[in-house]
């Protein structure tokens, strides 16, 4: 008896432990940095614009229609980039400054002004910020 | 029942002392490489990299920052930051010191550390160092006060273009010690890989095969053989990558990316591996 309820109690612990474990690694995985502030566009209607602006044909972008582009950087998890075009610090704010004006900002960049307007850079800052 | 179990728990205690006789046995003979240039394996460095991840974050958790916005604390907070942690961390489009590029681990990128967490984080980490790292406990090196500052500065780090650095720092460059090596004409790309990861290149990016860090503080480098510009304002040739590799500074000026002392052959090398990710 006493082996049995050994046994049992033993086998709850393994159980316990694998449950913890679950849990653990479900928690990690769920954990991130907060959304910075500043994100105030439309996403949806961000990422029809992204394919409506050709962003695709330049930059791979994950979730939207046939973005393949290997002319510069993939977008992927861009909202974690550090840097935009290796000079700006990424935020939501220079991100559209950014996609608006790219040569006031580095006069050399590949990048064109595609006459980007400001309420549809917000929208595009709003789906590339959801890439995490 | 009785004798199921006592033979499993026979099984069990001989399995143990099995794995402690081969362990003794791997221990004593040196099996295992401390060398800095072999990297960890692939599930050897996620281990370490969670539970150093688990242990700070429990540590940190009762700790109640100060508010960190005074600029003046700021300021010292650069001041300490620019003269005792560079010489590992680095700071936008500054590298770190030679050595620094040697160590393994190698040291993070602190814009992207400072991006990913909390005030109380960097603190503890700051104030406490960390085991086996090279990362050095700073408690009875600096007042509570400036560990605050240092924190302090962190949280506005990943908001300050490398421009504004150098302006910060009026200018002050690292002097430069170009490594002399005999050209070579061909190119290795295993030994590229290796080069990869002693120049921490893996600090910033995401390279395909790398075992590192892979922080996200400049673009991935997955395809980079197909990709069209390099810094987004030179086109995609061998030369010219090799060019990058070796003076950002001077082909894209203003970029995050630091020079790091990358000898013709060490670029032509990386350069050789690069160009197998298609």
């Amino acid at each position: 008896m006493t082996y049995k309820g050994f046994r049992m109690s033993r086998s709850d612990f393994v159980v316990t432990c694998a449950a913890a474990l679950l849990c653990v690694s479900v928690v990690g995985c769920e954990r991130g940095a907060q959304l910075p502030s500043g994100v105030t566009g439309n996403a949806e209607n961000g990422k029809l614009l992204l394919r409506q602006y050709g962003c695709g044909s330049c930059h791979s972008i994950p979730g939207v229609a046939a973005a393949k582009g290997n002319v510069g950087p993939p977008l992927d998890a861009i909202s974690k980039r550090v840097y935009l075009a290796g000079v700006l610090p990424n935020t939501p704010q220079n991100m559209a400054r950014w996609i608006r004006a790219p040569r006031e900002i580095d006069p050399r960049t590949a990048m064109p002004n595609l006459q980007v307007t400001e309420g549809h850079a917000q929208d595009m800052v709003a789906y590339l910020y959801r890439l995490r | 029942m009785r004798v199921q179990l006592q033979t499993l728990m026979l099984v069990l205690i001989g399995l143990f002392a099995g794995a402690l006789i081969v362990g003794a046995v791997a221990l004593y003979a040196g099996f295992y490489n401390v060398a800095a240039t072999h990297q960890h394996f692939r599930p050897t460095f996620w281990l370490l990299q969670t539970g150093l991840r688990e242990s700070i974050e429990r540590r940190a958790r009762r700790i109640e920052p100060p508010p960190l916005t005074d600029p003046a604390l700021v300021d010292r907070g650069l001041a300490l930051y620019h003269a005792q942690c560079t010489q590992c961390h680095g700071a936008p489009g500054f590298p770190p010191q030679l050595f620094a590029l040697g160590l393994t681990p190698v040291p993070k990128n602190l814009a992207h550390a400072a991006r990913e967490r909390t005030s109380a984080e960097l603190y503890w980490v700051i104030k406490n160092g960390i085991k086996m790292t090279g990362m050095p406990a700073w408690e009875f090196r600096l007042s509570d006060r400036d560990l605050w500052a240092v924190v302090a500065f962190l949280r506005e780090l990943p908001l300050i273009s490398p421009e504004q650095y150098a302006l910060r720092v009026n200018g002050e460059t690292r002097p430069s010690f170009p490594t002399a090596d005999e050209p070579r004409k061909t190119s290795d790309p295993e030994r590229g890989k290796l080069a990869l990861e002693q120049y921490a290149c893996t600090t910033c990016h995401r390279i395909p095969g790398v075992v590192g860090e892979q922080a996200p503080v400049g673009p991935p480098l997955d395809r980079i053989a197909a990709r069209q510009y390099l810094a987004g304002v030179i086109p995609n040739t061998p030369d010219n990558m090799i060019r990058w590799l070796r003076s950002p500074q001077q082909v894209h000026p203003g970029t995050a990316m630091p020079n790091l002392g990358v000898s013709d052959r060490d670029a032509r090398d990386m350069a050789a591996y690069l160009y197998t990710l298609r």
